[in-house]
């Protein structure tokens, strides 16, 4: 059973292998955002499932949607709609890598990349991955390839948002090391579209 | 699909032009009823000694006060903080086809705290009633409706009454139901000694909600009552004239006509003048514990789509400007964010309510309770019919 201490954003609507979409109530200026690596519990908590942040999707209804054109809104009735009122954020994920064999989300086990076994199952808790959980992810390029082949996902954006945030998560030293391997796998990508690779490697110059 | 909608194709017309023919009936009658409202202005001798002799008769009509019956009152500004509380309540009556015989009722509430920058508080208070002295009455029979109606009244009051305890000290507050203050249960219950008890009750909860310092109101959306169109047909009746059959019939010149139609002349965020409700349980029950009903017409819409509520407040609050002012700015400020409506019963409402999936949930947990107690519950097979084919039917080869 994994045990992991970090905090929960939000847990799971619903899911499917290839990513999940988790519901929050107001996001915290710092989680959830576009490009973070985040986890669920799958197959009863004996692996994470890792993904990539590519949408963030603030859900309305009649009552909302009445309220908008009200004039000089009482603070109040913002923090009652915000609040109180169970109106989830639907944040959707895209399934990167997972945790393989049995290990515990701080140290153990190997993190592979690909799709998992069994996606996560409704309500269990989204968390944060840590630094080693983003260093090892993100340390072959092998995400880079699926994302690139995401059908809904922004997935030009979402690469160059996610590898500066990879980057920035490792030591000064090893950061121009990493965006270089992450330039040269990118090249390997697209050498078929050189106009998109192009603007990729401008995204993630240092 | 049980409901064969192309059977009712013309009757559907038919009510649409019947609909439209009154609405021209009644539009020609409007200025020459608003007319003889504005020729009463203030109420003299003459229509007080009318009303008078109406009241034996069982009159349904509204006592006009010391305001002009065609006033109209724009809205105070509401103070820079004050609270306001609603509570509205739902039920699931009980279901002898159902997996066990019960009651629920859920009271929702909510307190907004105008002009301090925090969430409002919020409550959601189910109670499940399943005990034999809860389902049934001395004679064995199962409690009606309208007793299950009768405790969700009170405790849609008694919620008010114990929020307002907690908050009328911190800043001006008002109490809102979404409701008549005024209950109509003697039509409906035979049983004086119980009539009197319910009544009791109730009051006990307005008698809370005077001494918290609060306001308290009742809102009726979209009302259908005629107590000022009776006052003016009443007053074009000579004083030889006022008898029941006379009383009762409305005649050409008022007959159809609401009082919701009398003032539609109110603008955005005016009341019209106070009156009293004439109905004799105003008068036996609420008259001596001095929470006489009153009740006033609001436009509590915007400029260019009006929205009339009927608001009924108790004598003490109607007596007092600050309250009365109070509850008028408030509820005028409420209903400018949600359409017309206050915005504290629509949530207090959305806090109530129990869905079909809740129910469902619930009836559910009440199996997994009764397994565990080694019983097979079972709905009946009516009901159980009806599950069967309630999802609508399906055609093949059409």
């Amino acid at each position: 059973m994994l045990v992991d201490t970090a905090v929960t954003i939000g847990r799971l609507l619903r899911s499917a292998t290839t990513g999940y979409v988790f519901g929050c109530s107001v996001p915290e200026p710092d989680v959830p955002r576009f490009g973070d690596f985040v986890k669920a519990p799958a197959q009863r908590g004996r692996t994470n499932v890792i993904g990539l942040i590519y949408n963030i999707v603030i859900e309305d209804d009649a009552f909302v949607r009445q309220m908008v054109a009200t004039p000089d809104l009482d603070e109040a009735y913002i923090l009652d709609q915000r609040l109180n009122r169970q109106v989830p954020i639907e944040v959707s994920v895209l399934s990167i890598g997972y945790y393989d064999g049995l290990g515990n989300g701080s140290s153990a086990g190997t993190i592979a990349c690909g799709l998992p076994p069994q996606p996560p199952v409704t309500l269990d808790s989204i968390r944060p991955c840590t630094q080693r959980e983003v260093i090892e992810c993100t340390g072959s390029f092998e995400y880079l390839r699926l994302v690139l082949n995401a059908p809904d996902a922004p997935a030009d954006e979402l690469i160059a948002v996610s590898l500066r945030s990879a980057a920035a998560m490792r030591p000064p030293e090893d950061r121009l090391f990493f965006l270089r391997g992450a330039g040269r796998e990118l090249a390997r990508l697209l050498s078929r579209d050189l106009p998109r690779l192009e603007n990729l490697l401008r995204r993630i110059k240092p | 699909m049980a409901l064969e909608l192309n059977r009712l194709t013309h009757e559907v017309t038919a009510l649409g032009l019947n609909l439209a023919e009154r609405l021209t009936q009644l539009a020609e009658r409007l200025p020459g009823a608003q007319g003889s409202l504005r020729a009463i202005g203030v109420v003299d001798d003459a229509l007080q000694r009318k009303v008078a002799a109406a009241l034996p008769f069982r009159w349904a009509g509204a006592i006009p006060t010391a305001e002009a019956v065609d006033a109209a009152f724009p809205a105070p500004p509401a103070p820079a903080r004050y609270n306001a509380i609603a509570a509205d309540g739902s039920q699931i009556y009980p279901d002898r086809h159902g997996v066990a015989l019960y009651y629920l009722i859920n009271i929702g509430s909510i307190v907004f705290r105008s002009g301090l920058a925090q969430a409002p508080s919020q409550a959601s208070r189910p109670q499940v009633f399943y005990e034999d002295a809860d389902l049934y009455e001395e004679d064995g029979g199962q409690k009606p409706a309208v007793l299950i109606d009768a405790e969700r009244d009170w405790r849609e009051l008694a919620e008010l009454a114990r929020l307002a305890q907690a908050e009328a000290q911190a800043a001006p507050s008002v109490a809102v139901l979404d409701n008549g203050l005024l209950l109509y249960l003697s039509l409906q219950i035979d049983d004086q000694a119980l009539i009197r008890e319910l009544f009791s009750r109730y009051l006990d909860q307005l008698d809370l909600l005077r001494a918290s310092g609060a306001a308290v109101a009742g809102v009726v959306d979209r009302p259908r009552a005629a107590s000022v169109v009776r006052l003016l047909h009443l007053n074009g009746l000579a004083q030889s004239e006022i008898r029941e059959d006379a009383l009762r019939d409305l005649g050409p010149n008022y007959a159809g006509l609401t009082d919701s139609l009398i003032f539609g002349f109110l603008r955005p965020g005016e009341r019209s003048a106070l009156f009293v409700n004439a109905s004799p349980n105003n008068d036996i029950y609420y008259r001596p514990r001095d929470h006489t009903i009153y009740f006033f017409y609001l436009n509590a819409g915007r400029p260019g789509k009006d929205a009339l509520l009927r608001v009924e407040v108790p004598e003490w609050v109607a007596v007092d400007p600050a309250r009365l002012n109070l509850v008028h700015a408030a509820l005028v400020a409420q209903s400018r964010v949600s359409d017309g409506f206050p915005y504290i019963l629509v949530r207090a409402h959305e806090l109530a309510v129990v869905s079909v999936a809740e129910r469902r949930a619930f009836d559910e947990m009440i199996m997994g309770a009764l397994i565990r107690q080694r019983l097979s519950p079972a709905i009946s097979r009516k009901a159980q019919g009806k599950a069967w084919t309630g999802g609508g039917r399906r055609r093949f080869g059409g």
